[in-house]
């Protein structure tokens, strides 16, 4: 066995592959590579090869996870084996009902019932009867079993492997009867490396170099240097950010554009930090709970806030707000487990012991977040535009949340301390059509209740009495309650927002034997909220502004807000009323009125409110937050939409949702995971979820991510259904290699992405020539087996990069706002929306495609023709077509005629003159290697032809690039730049 | 082109076999023409080196009665209850609350509380031909009726606009399903391969609210998606050869390309070289028949008067000739979005005057297909993503200044004529204001599920496993019919 270990580098120690333990290799090998169904009689059968697959095929219909006639289901155990009401007895097929059954001739009593489909096949039936006889052994589907790092196949070309993963492909190989290609070309190898590392060709400089150097390692030396090289950040945050649904809009409708920039940055510099794939994974899932997040941990969490926000007029805010919930659940389920869990909404899985409960246990998990599909996509995190502020502007943050929180618990330990007085009002009338009617709870409480239509902008005036004998009073309390408060736990009531609320006393007085009534007015100092950094400041609410505190846009919990005067208002003697006119004029998101529909207001004359306000910690504190708010303003930022949990006094309750539909809901669950993957000592919440997903425990994620790192390289996934890791997908083509390197990605590796990708690009598999030989076909038609080296289609972000790259024009300007290269006029026309598209000059007009602005409703058109997907929901795939419209896209796109245009350019400023020469150089640099002649003659043809016509006709060159010199180069580059080989890595 | 040697040959007859739609042999299978394979869509080729163009036209499940479709979306929902829907009660309670029953567990977008009914603004009357009451607001297209089945009795559950579009256009109402023009294209392939097999045409200036997911391809290979074709600049993306590129310099270099490309074949033996090929080769043809396709100058006076067009505007009209156009040629499904037809206001200002610029358009189309002879095989489809509130809209809880209505999902109107719809006939019914359906409800998968059987192809078999699911267009929640009423 031959392998090559970098010399001098940290990965040596990894590198090494596994003590082989031959002799249980070659019987464990035979077991794992035996493909067919039906094996020599005494052979054990294996269930999940051979016996699941049959239940799937002709039972799992009726007997499965959504329907279970005759409560038999073939994906439980417990309905199939004994103890219970078992169909099979094992070691005796005879007297297992599923075997009379599946071999009668009854048609009443034959399984499956003729109407449902065809009988067994014959073997199947065999491997039925022997898999009884053998002892009936269930085993869970292989996804669900942690992998093991597979023992090491027995091999005869033992010269060939590179790397470690070389012998499991090579095992499959000769299994196979195939033989790996030869070795490709250096160039070749190069170009494919590059492409798949950065996203670029290689640089001249670097082709030149590589392919005279003769060190053993010239080749890791050049995987190193594209591994560090910041490109690659830039090429592998595409894929990512495809199953991050990011973009840079909302996505409905006006399809408004939102600030996500700063996230998909973090993802760029997060690969190019090689952040291990653990924590890239915990940072994007829960950062924001991490103990000790740091403001990036925070802006990772935009992963889930990703999601299309409705702003359409009308729309219900909470529904929507649950398809992103609903949404955040099956992303988080296909990206990190390859499991569709969407048919859970409704039902049991189908074909996974998934049941619809855990649907919901899970749900919760992700329903406790503050935003709820605002326009304005609140939460959001304030970024600071210099990335050296990041810390500070943490700390200060930090701060006001520790003291908001102190706040906030000492108001509501105080307001339940208070004796409370509630007010009986005498007088409850609203502006507009709102209508106001005075109630009575259980207790007697008065309340006071909308009916009929109730308007925008209803002003409350409300008269109360006051209590006999008060003297004073000290605070205020404003309850504002759901109608229904133990159904609003789970489904939210429409909230309110209190623009402002003014308050005054009426006192009668009687003057030279009139009596008439006296508006007092009475200072307020104090709007203290019950929630810690609220969308809106409570204190607003004694301003005359439109915002102030409130539950916008929801209401799940009654809430309490306790306002205080600066001293106690000291009541005159005599009939003396209390009036409170309350505006309510915050602009809703989804056009329901923001008015409060049942609200209750009490007072206490008790001291404890004055001192309070008046003790020096309060006025401290408030003096400190005022400071914090002040210097946080002046760290210039941007907002970012992140998770951020509710208080957890606020918090939102789950039920289950009767087949899927939120208007309809059962029990309440507690958050958590699935029954089947249930582990004990895990907070159910989000950072214990994600940290499941990363632990040892968890079959799926490594293996799930190791494919889609191979299905990137290699075109498809070892597992063909990289979305799909379960019954329904397809099984892994070679699960010995999955498993190996999903090992070696977590444990050898510990996660680091950079590593694996090494090892990968370094193989042999990799490095075959992509050469296809007709005696394969038959065998390896899609090379499935990987009897060849890839060769792919540049992806829709490379077309551009690439000519952008052999053009000379393309900008290594990093991050930042998206940038609008330039498109076709009148491509954006979302519906009720003006925004228009201003084509970037200068540097920003030849970025990276991963910079291009991403508009969900009308995305960049060349990349939607290359096949990109229009990132409104999670894909875990793109699949390459060849069409017409693509050839139109590289031929004639402006974008791609200034890159022609500009290869002329390269030509012209070349020492040489002879359009041979020039040609021959543009075609090296486009491609990397040296013109033929038979292409050189091609091309030359097309030069002068173009030539001949542009001399003739000087007003087309004109067009075109100026002289006919140019223009006829720029034809050439035109031509080059759609060849074949350029659009294929 | 001239026949240089064996492998120019081969890519001829690869050509060749694709313009007859026939199953293609290459080495490498295009990865959309595998998927046809998995999903059951196309016949396994004979041999394992063999694969399919996803775009080949395919064979239905059962004989078709419609090859093509046209389907003329109004975007925004226009009001059914000033069109097709006459309410004689709804004329009597203008102006009253509306009852109580109509309002409780029900949420509209706009109207809070107690709103107010609003009668019919135009007057309705009976065309002596079919019987069938209509307003005055479309008096070209009242000339048609026999052509026509209408539908009063359609429902849907998204009362916004996104989603109801999507709902419509999609079977789904969340992002990322394919368009039923993609579903279409997927089933039955394309005819003319110079062209787009599912086109769309905008006009009114706006996309819909479900922007392009509306005529996406959701998780079907992209190479379904409709393709917009634009009446500004080029009609299809890109099409034109850049300004100082003429058509003889752009043949010169697509013959490099060719060139070259069969060079790099030789060396790699990578047969979607071959298909490369054949697409730049396609592209060049492309670029004269979509011109062509799309050039409606081309067309005689009498045609302009009878549609009402005007050459390089962007205009409903122009689009209704385009259809008939592209159908001419081929094109499977034609997909119009009109924009501008959300009258939450201005019933009585804005709206007749989009009744105006769809009137004649409508009515040229019709008779311009069936002289054709074209009606017989080409299904179209009017309407709006759901209808209007029987009551007058009065958002915020403020009386509204201008009529207008809210949206509403439990009764609207479409229609649908040609490819064996049964003309001059209506079908469903709706309660005394229009509110409830109240006989032969169809809902929006009923709809899809009749044009797709339409098509020849049957809801429940044309699937696409994904997620676990063999999803088909019109969803596995409740069951779909067919509304074979309609069909003569």
């Amino acid at each position: 066995m031959r392998y090559r270990l970098p010399a001098g580098s940290n990965l040596s120690r990894a590198n090494r592959f596994p003590a082989p333990h031959v002799a249980l290799a070659v019987v464990v090998a035979c077991c794992w590579f035996s493909g067919s169904a039906v094996a020599r009689a005494d052979e054990p059968v294996d269930f999940n090869r051979q016996i699941r697959p049959i239940f799937a095929r002709h039972c799992i219909a009726c007997h499965g996870g959504v329907t279970r006639s005759g409560g038999m289901s073939f994906l439980y155990p417990e309905t199939v084996l004994p103890p219970g009401d078992a169909v099979v007895v094992p070691g005796k097929p005879e007297e297992s009902e599923l075997f009379r059954r599946i071999t009668s001739t009854d048609p009443d009593y034959r399984m499956p019932p003729p109407e449902k489909g065809d009988g067994l096949r014959e073997e199947e039936i065999e491997l039925i009867r022997r898999w009884i006889a053998q002892g009936a052994r269930w085993a869970p589907h292989w996804a669900y079993v942690p992998p093991q790092r597979p023992p090491y196949p027995k091999l005869s070309l033992t010269a060939w492997p590179q790397q470690p993963l070389d012998v499991y492909v090579l095992a499959q190989l000769e299994r196979m009867g195939l033989s790996p290609a030869s070795e490709a070309s250096r160039l070749q190898w190069l170009r494919r490396v590059s492409f798949d590392l950065t996203g670029l060709p290689p640089e001249e400089e670097l082709v030149r170099a590589f392919l005279s150097d003769e060190r053993p390692d010239a080749h890791s030396r050049v995987v190193d240097r594209l591994l560090a090289s910041p490109r690659y950040g830039e090429r592998w945050a595409s894929p990512w950010l495809d199953l991050a649904r990011y973009a840079d809009s909302q996505g409905y409708e006006k399809d408004n554009l939102r600030t996500m920039w700063p996230y998909r940055d973090w993802v760029i510099r997060a690969f190019n930090a090689d952040l291990p794939f653990d924590l890239f994974t915990i940072k994007q899932l829960a950062g924001d709970l991490l103990p000790d997040a740091t403001l990036e941990d925070i802006l990772a969490t935009a992963f889930h806030r990703n999601t299309p926000t409705n702003a359409e007029g009308g729309t219900d805010d909470e529904e929507f707000r649950l398809v992103a919930v609903i949404d955040r659940v099956n992303t988080t389920w296909e990206v990190w487990q390859g499991i569709t869990f969407n048919c859970v909404q409704c039902h049991n899985h189908p074909y996974n012991p998934i049941e619809h409960r855990d649907y919901y246990r899970f749900l919760a998990l992700f329903n406790t977040t503050r935003d709820w599909d605002l326009r304005n996509d609140k939460p959001l995190l304030q970024v600071p535009r210099d990335r050296k502020r990041f810390a500070e502007a943490r700390k200060l943050d930090r701060e006001r949340y520790r003291l908001e929180l102190e706040q906030v618990t000492e108001t509501r330990q105080l307001a339940a301390a208070t004796p409370w007085h509630y007010l009986r009002p005498v007088h409850a009338v609203s502006t507009g059509l709102t209508e106001l009617v005075v109630k009575q709870d259980s207790q007697g409480v008065p309340e006071i209740h909308t009916a009929g239509t109730v308007s925008h902008d209803s002003r409350f005036d409300l008269h109360f009495e006051l209590p006999d004998g008060m003297q004073r009073i000290t605070a205020l309390l404003v309850e504002v309650l759901p109608r229904d408060p133990r159904k609003a736990v789970h489904t939210p009531e429409l909230g309110f927002e209190i623009s402002e609320l003014k308050a005054e006393l009426l006192v009668r007085v009687t003057e030279g034997g009139q009596t008439k009534q006296e508006h007092r007015s009475v200072r307020l100092a104090w709007a203290l909220g019950d929630e810690t950094v609220p969308f809106d400041d409570p204190q607003a609410t004694l301003n005359p502004d439109k915002w102030g505190w409130g539950a916008n846009p929801r209401m799940c919990h009654v809430r309490r807000l306790v306002v205080v005067p600066a001293e106690p208002i000291e009541l005159p003697d005599g009939h003396v009323r209390l009036r409170l006119v309350i505006r309510q004029e915050a602009a809703p998101h989804d056009l329901a009125p923001l008015v409060m529909n049942r609200s209750r207001y009490a007072v206490t004359d008790a001291p404890l409110w004055t001192d309070y306000v008046r003790s020096s910690a309060f006025r401290e504190r408030q003096r400190r937050l005022a400071d914090l708010r002040r210097q946080r303003r002046a760290i210039a930022s941007v907002g970012v939409p992140v998770m951020m949990e509710q208080d957890p006094w606020l918090r939102r309750v789950t039920a289950v949702f009767r087949r899927g539909d939120w208007r309809d809901k059962t029990d309440v669950v507690e958050p958590g995971l699935p029954a089947m993957f249930r582990v004990p000592d895990q907070p159910q919440d989000r950072l214990g979820l994600a940290r499941w997903l990363v632990s040892e425990d968890n079959p799926l994620t490594a293996r799930v991510t190791v494919n889609r790192f191979w299905q990137e390289l290699f075109g498809v996934g070892i597992v063909e259904t990289s979305g799909d890791f379960t019954l329904s997908g397809q099984p892994p083509v070679n699960q010995p290699l999955l498993d190996y390197l999903a090992v070696r990605f977590a444990r050898d590796y510990r996660w680091s992405m950079k590593r694996l990708l090494r090892e990968i690009v370094l193989s042999a598999t990799y490095r075959q020539s992509a050469r296809v030989e007709d005696d394969k076909l038959a065998v390896d038609p899609q090379n499935r087996y990987l009897s060849r080296g890839p060769r792919l289609r540049l992806t829709a972000e490379m077309v551009r990069d690439n000519a952008l790259a052999v053009s000379g024009l393309l900008s290594t300007k990093m991050f930042g706002k998206p940038v609008m290269p330039p498109q076709p006029e009148g491509i954006w026309r979302a519906a009720r929306s003006s925004l228009r598209w201003k084509t970037d000059t200068g540097a920003d007009r030849y970025r990276r495609g991963v910079y291009v602005i991403w508009r969900r409703s009308s995305p960049y058109p060349s990349f939607m023709i290359f096949d990109a997907p229009q990132r409104l929901v999670c894909s875990s795939r793109r699949v390459a077509t060849n069409t017409p419209l693509q050839a139109l896209v590289t031929l004639n796109d402006q974008a791609y005629i200034e890159c022609a245009v500009a290869l002329a350019d390269w030509m012209l400023q070349l020492p040489v003159t002879e359009p041979r020469a020039r040609i021959a150089a543009a075609y090296r640099r486009a491609t990397g290697r040296a013109a033929d002649e038979q292409v050189l003659r091609t091309l030359l043809h097309v030069y002068r032809v173009a030539r001949a016509t542009y001399e003739k006709e000087p007003e087309l060159a004109r067009q075109l690039a100026g002289s006919a010199e140019r223009s006829a180069l720029a034809l050439v580059a035109n031509t080059i730049l759609n060849l074949d080989e350029i659009l294929n890595r | 082109m001239r026949s240089v040697d064996r492998l120019h040959g081969e890519v001829r007859e690869y050509l060749a076999l694709q313009t007859r739609r026939h199953f293609l042999r290459s080495g490498l299978a295009c990865l959309g023409g595998l998927w046809l394979l998995e999903q059951g869509i196309v016949a396994a080729p004979r041999r394992e080196q063999q694969s399919v163009d996803p775009l080949a036209a395919r064979s239905p499940h059962f004989r078709p009665r419609a090859k093509y479709v046209i389907h003329l979306h109004m975007t925004g929902a226009p009001s059914h209850l000033e069109l097709f829907d006459y309410k004689p009660a709804l004329v009597k309670y203008n102006g009253k609350d509306c009852p109580k029953e109509y309002l409780e567990g029900r949420r509209f977008a706009f109207i809070t509380g107690v709103p107010q009914l609003l009668g019919p603004l135009y007057p309705f009357h009976q065309d002596p031909k079919t019987g069938i009451w209509i307003s005055d607001r479309l008096p070209e297209f009242e000339k048609q009726l026999d052509k026509v089945c209408i539908i009063k009795s359609m429902r849907s559950n998204q009362f916004n606009h996104a989603p109801a579009q999507l709902l419509i256009l999609t079977g789904n109402t969340n992002l990322g399903y394919p368009s039923i023009g993609a579903w279409t294209l997927y089933g039955l392939g394309s005819e003319n391969r110079d062209l787009p097999g599912y086109v769309v045409l905008l006009s009114g200036g706006q996309n819909p609210d479900a922007g392009k997911a509306a005529w996406g391809s959701g998780f079907l290979p992209s190479i379904y998606q409709g393709v917009q074709c634009r009446s500004k600049g080029d009609p299809v993306l890109f099409l034109s050869n850049p300004p100082g590129i003429n058509r003889k310099l752009r043949g010169k270099t697509i013959e490099a390309i060719r060139q070259i490309n069969e060079r790099t074949y030789r060396e790699l033996g990578d047969r979607e070289i071959l298909t490369r090929i054949a697409q730049y080769e396609m592209a060049f043809r492309m670029q004269i028949s979509a011109t062509e396709a799309m050039d409606i100058t081309q067309e005689p006076d009498y045609i302009h008067k009878m549609y009402g067009t005007k050459p390089g505007q962007e205009s409903f009209a122009n689009n209704c000739l385009l259809a008939r156009r592209l159908i001419e040629r081929g094109v499977r499904y034609v997909q119009l979005f009109d924009w501008g037809w959300d009258h939450h206001s201005g019933l009585d200002t804005a709206f007749p005057k989009k009744c105006q610029q769809i009137d004649r358009p409508i009515a040229a189309l019709l008779k311009d297909l069936d002289q054709r002879g074209l009606l017989d095989e080409t299904l179209v489809i009017w309407g709006g993503e759901f209808g209007r509130t029987p009551m007058q809209e009065n958002r915020g809880g403020m009386k509204a200044k201008s009529p207008g209505r809210d949206h509403h999902i439990d009764a609207f109107t479409i229609w649908m004529a040609g490819a064996g719809i049964k003309g001059g006939m209506t079908y469903g019914e709706t309660d005394e204001i229009g509110f409830s359906v109240v006989k032969d409800p169809v809902s929006i998968h009923d709809l899809h599920a009749t044009i797709l059987y339409l098509l020849g192809l049957d809801h429940r078999k044309l699937s696409f496993f994904f997620q676990g699911l063999d999803q088909t267009l019109t969803g596995v929640a409740e069951p779909s019919r067919v509304v074979h009423e309609i069909i003569g």
